[in-house]
């Protein structure tokens, strides 16, 4: 069970006593989670999920203009709604942040998520909304059980701030991986292993500022851009491995993203900022063509 | 492992959330005013928002009395604003200028700005400004909501539901999206909801958000005056003058070579007084107040709500008399340009001629209205939990001073109207926090360093404080403070956007001088002390 998206300790409470529930969906249950959903998604500086919800932005402006550029190289002008009519899996959902922004861009979304107090929140939250018609739909399922379950295979897979949590993670990338189709895409956004992220993400985040609860992080599972980087040169064996030769920009890509307290908004780090990229950062790799 | 449940949480949640039935809307503007129609309009011109986006603006009025509007050849509506540089930029790049008869609009090159007590001066002129566009345009508020409403005529993906009121707002337990409930009937439920509802906003109290002003001990008194062309050895009719009198400014805007708007803000009984008095009375008045010494202003002031007072007002060949003696007394002869009572503006023109308006000979019928000034400022253009924002005089009242306050609303359209844009780039929901958050940080601040210069000009100028005065006479530190709103005004009206506001500037340099106030409040002596260090 390493593909939960188990990101406070509170939702892990939750996932304890909701586990083991049915799916049926009971009024007393619909209430409970209303109040859970608005908890999730209060994006007050106050709330739990704050720092979550101004990320976003940024990881969908990523996905967008790395989509963007690869359909560039292939056509003269692609239509600027790159995202629209792409089968896209969101690994560790969550909420249903990244998923909600992805089926607004047109994509047909699914989000996962090993915790079904998560799915709750997630489907309860886009209910509201009545612009998803059919874009968006959510399931309760780990990584793995999807991929051993259906040959369905996606456009593209994002798994946003799991990679840090799981504790295989080697089996974790290579269930994301086979789930992308041939020619298709992974994103990935996590936390580099190094001094800063230990002192911005557990020490400042956790014990200082309490942005964050206590226990969220483990430094020792961060991974740093590099590592997936040489994961994905082997990957999925010597011969034909994801990223050959020297890393190019058709191949894979790692951008840090750095907070600016002052407006409480990240941005992305340009391409190559020296250093940016030693803490939260996005990655994105895709798969050959084959 | 159930893998739809979107359905069922819906018809759930559908069940628990709201009885009646409602329309689905993703931006409903509240006020068909300038500020609501132009942001109609620029969410209009986007093809990302009229790709993804359902707009609807519900107005009060009949809109087809504005898009049916036809006046008479010369005649000019009372409520005109001066559109600067920046405001008409916006206007071009959303394509709503060119449904603006630009025949009827008048552009500002110049301004003529004095002292009515020291007589110190400044001059503003468009041809410091390194562009083509004249540094504002006096555009009737009639005549841009015209263009406005032609645009969006082209625009279907836009609806506009005029003579609709907005008669309650709510939402539904358990969920921030409002719900407005409009006279009809017709309930509309929206992901974001704009206040552009003017001073009394209703979707600002639906919002709860509080705000932070108080009303100016001042109204203003609106009218379109006619008057002679300028003479042949004149430039044309494109220079603001306003005066600083302690009674507050008077402005003379130009709208063409033979009618100029008047802004003249004073104290309430006077514009009463003024506003039920004949129109020749008041035209008198005005050209009076533009051109006699302080003194004999405040002695015909006595003399207006006296007999305003007492029921019998004055009339015209009476105050005539009076300006002719006052201008005597101060040795203004008949060759003066600082004289009311020429009848002519023939052959070759006084000096300083072009330091004054042109004499007023008329006020249009109809045209005299007066309205009582307020600053006003919410605390948060964002209501709790995102969902509503406001813009334009919902979101702010700022003495017309400057002459700022459409324009200000203008800003907030075009900021509000890129956050919405950016965040549907980004696949965002135009309604959260997260989407409108740059918007309320950017505005708020913005508007905040405007409005708090021109409602610190306003005390300091209107003040008789023999002290303050004194320093005002003393012409250096009013010409220093001018100058630095100056800039400010010149950087506003070239559209320069820089980190650091000239507005911030603008606004240390009147602080010092508020500050040089209190200072003379304690002793004289400690004035000198202060204007002369800050002379050297
Ligand atoms: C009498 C007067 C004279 C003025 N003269 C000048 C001037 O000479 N120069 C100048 O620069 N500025 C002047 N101003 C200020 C200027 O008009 C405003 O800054 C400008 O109109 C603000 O535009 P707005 O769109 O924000 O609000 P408004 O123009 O106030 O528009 C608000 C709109 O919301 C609608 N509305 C309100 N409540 C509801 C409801 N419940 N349901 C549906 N619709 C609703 C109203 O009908 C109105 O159309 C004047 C203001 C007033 C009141």
């Amino acid at each position: 069970m390493f593909a939960a998206a188990i990101r406070r300790s509170s939702t892990r409470a939750l996932v304890a006593r909701y586990s083991t529930s049915t799916s049926s969906v009971n009024p007393a249950e619909i209430a409970h989670f209303s109040r859970l959903s608005s908890e999730w998604w209060d994006e007050s500086p106050s709330g739990e999920f704050s720092f979550l919800h101004q990320m976003n932005p940024v990881r969908v402006r990523f996905i967008r203009e790395k989509l963007l550029e690869v359909a560039r190289d292939a056509q003269e002008n692609p239509p600027l709604n790159v995202l629209r009519g792409m089968e896209v899996l969101d690994v560790g959902c969550g909420g249903g942040l990244l998923s909600e922004s992805l089926a607004r861009l047109g994509a047909k979304t699914l989000g996962i998520d090993a915790s079904e107090a998560n799915i709750s929140i997630a489907r309860l939250h886009a209910a509201q909304d009545p612009g998803f018609a059919s874009s968006l739909s959510y399931q309760h399922t780990p990584a793995e059980a999807l991929l051993a379950e259906s040959d369905k295979r996606y456009d593209v897979v994002c798994s946003m701030e799991v990679l840090e949590h799981v504790d295989n993670p080697t089996g974790f990338l290579d269930t994301c991986a086979k789930l992308v189709k041939p020619g298709g895409h992974l994103f990935l956004a996590t936390i580099s292993r190094t001094a800063l992220a230990y002192f911005l993400t557990i020490f400042m985040a956790e014990d200082v500022l309490r942005k964050v609860a206590r226990g969220t992080h483990t430094h020792s599972k961060f991974i740093r851009p590099e590592e997936l980087t040489e994961f994905f040169r082997t990957y999925p064996n010597t011969e034909s491995p994801w990223v050959r030769g020297q890393p190019t920009r058709t191949q894979v890509e790692v951008r840090g993203m750095v907070y600016n307290p002052l407006s409480s908004s990240w941005i992305l780090a340009p391409r190559d900022a020296w250093g940016a990229d030693g803490c939260n950062y996005v990655f994105w790799v895709r798969k050959p063509n084959i | 492992m159930l893998k739809s449940g979107l359905g069922i949480a819906r018809r759930a949640l559908g069940r628990s959330l709201s009885t009646s039935a409602h329309e689905d809307w993703d931006i409903v503007i509240v006020g068909g005013g300038p500020a609501g129609l132009a942001l109609a309009s620029a969410l209009g011109s986007s093809q990302l928002v009229r790709e993804s986006l359902r707009v609807a603006l519900v107005e009060a009025s009949d809109l087809s009395k504005i898009r049916e509007w036809t006046p008479a050849e010369g005649a000019f509506s009372n409520r005109a604003s001066s559109l600067t540089h920046k405001s008409q930029t916006f206007l071009r790049d959303i394509r709503a200028w060119e449904h603006v008869d630009e025949t009827r609009t008048c552009p500002i090159e110049d301004m003529q700005v004095w002292d009515g007590v020291s007589d110190s001066r400044i001059e503003f002129s468009s041809s410091l400004l390194a562009t083509e566009l004249p540094m504002a345009r006096m555009t009737e508020n009639l005549n841009l909501q015209r263009g406005l409403l032609r645009h969006l005529a082209n625009v279907p993906q836009v609806q506009i539901l005029d003579s609709s009121r907005v008669q309650s707002i709510d939402h539904p337990e358990g969920s921030n999206w409002p719900l407005v409930h409009l006279d009809s009937g017709r309930v509309l439920r929206s992901r974001l909801l704009v206040g552009a509802d003017g001073f009394n906003s209703p979707v600002r109290a639906f919002a709860n958000i509080s705000s932070f002003g108080w009303a100016y001990d001042t109204h203003a008194i609106v009218a379109t005056m006619s008057h002679q062309p300028r003479g042949a050895f004149m430039g044309p009719n494109t220079t603001a003058y306003q005066r600083f009198l302690p009674t507050g400014p008077i402005a003379f805007l130009p709208l063409s070579p033979v009618a100029s708007s008047l802004v003249w803000s004073s104290k309430p009984p006077l514009v009463a007084a003024l506003k039920a008095s004949e129109p020749d009375v008041l035209a008198t008045m005005i050209n009076a107040a533009f051109r006699l010494p302080d003194v004999s202003m405040r002695y015909l002031h006595d003399l207006i709500l006296d007999a305003h007072a007492s029921g019998s007002p004055l009339a015209a060949p009476q105050v005539q008399a009076e300006v002719a003696w006052r201008e005597k007394s101060h040795g203004i002869d008949a060759m003066s340009a600082y004289t009311s009572i020429r009848s002519t503006v023939q052959g070759i023109p006084p000096a300083d001629a072009e330091l004054l308006p042109p004499l007023v000979t008329s006020l249009q019928p109809g045209t005299v209205a007066s309205f009582p000034l307020r600053f006003n400022h919410i605390d948060s253009y964002l209501g709790e939990g995102g969902r509503t924002v406001l813009v334009g005089d919902a979101a702010h009242t700022v003495h017309p001073l400057a002459g700022q306050g459409l324009n200000l609303g203008l800003a907030d359209v075009e900021c509000l109207s890129r956050c919405i844009e950016q965040a549907l780039t980004n696949g965002g929901d135009v309604g959260s926090r997260t989407a409108l958050l740059p918007y309320a940080q950017e505005r708020y601040l913005a508007n905040h360093k405007v409005m708090s210069v021109m409602d610190k000009l306003h005390k300091l100028y209107s003040t008789s404080f023999e002290p303050v005065v004194w320093a005002r006479s003393v012409g250096l530190e009013v010409l220093n403070e001018l100058d630095s709103v100056k800039t400010a005004l010149m950087m506003e009206a070239s559209g320069k956007d820089t980190p650091a506001s000239p507005w911030d500037s603008a606004a240390t340099v009147v602080e010092n001088l508020a500050g040089v106030k209190n200072v003379v409040g304690t002793s004289l002596s400690s004035i000198l002390r202060a204007v002369s260090s800050r002379s050297k």
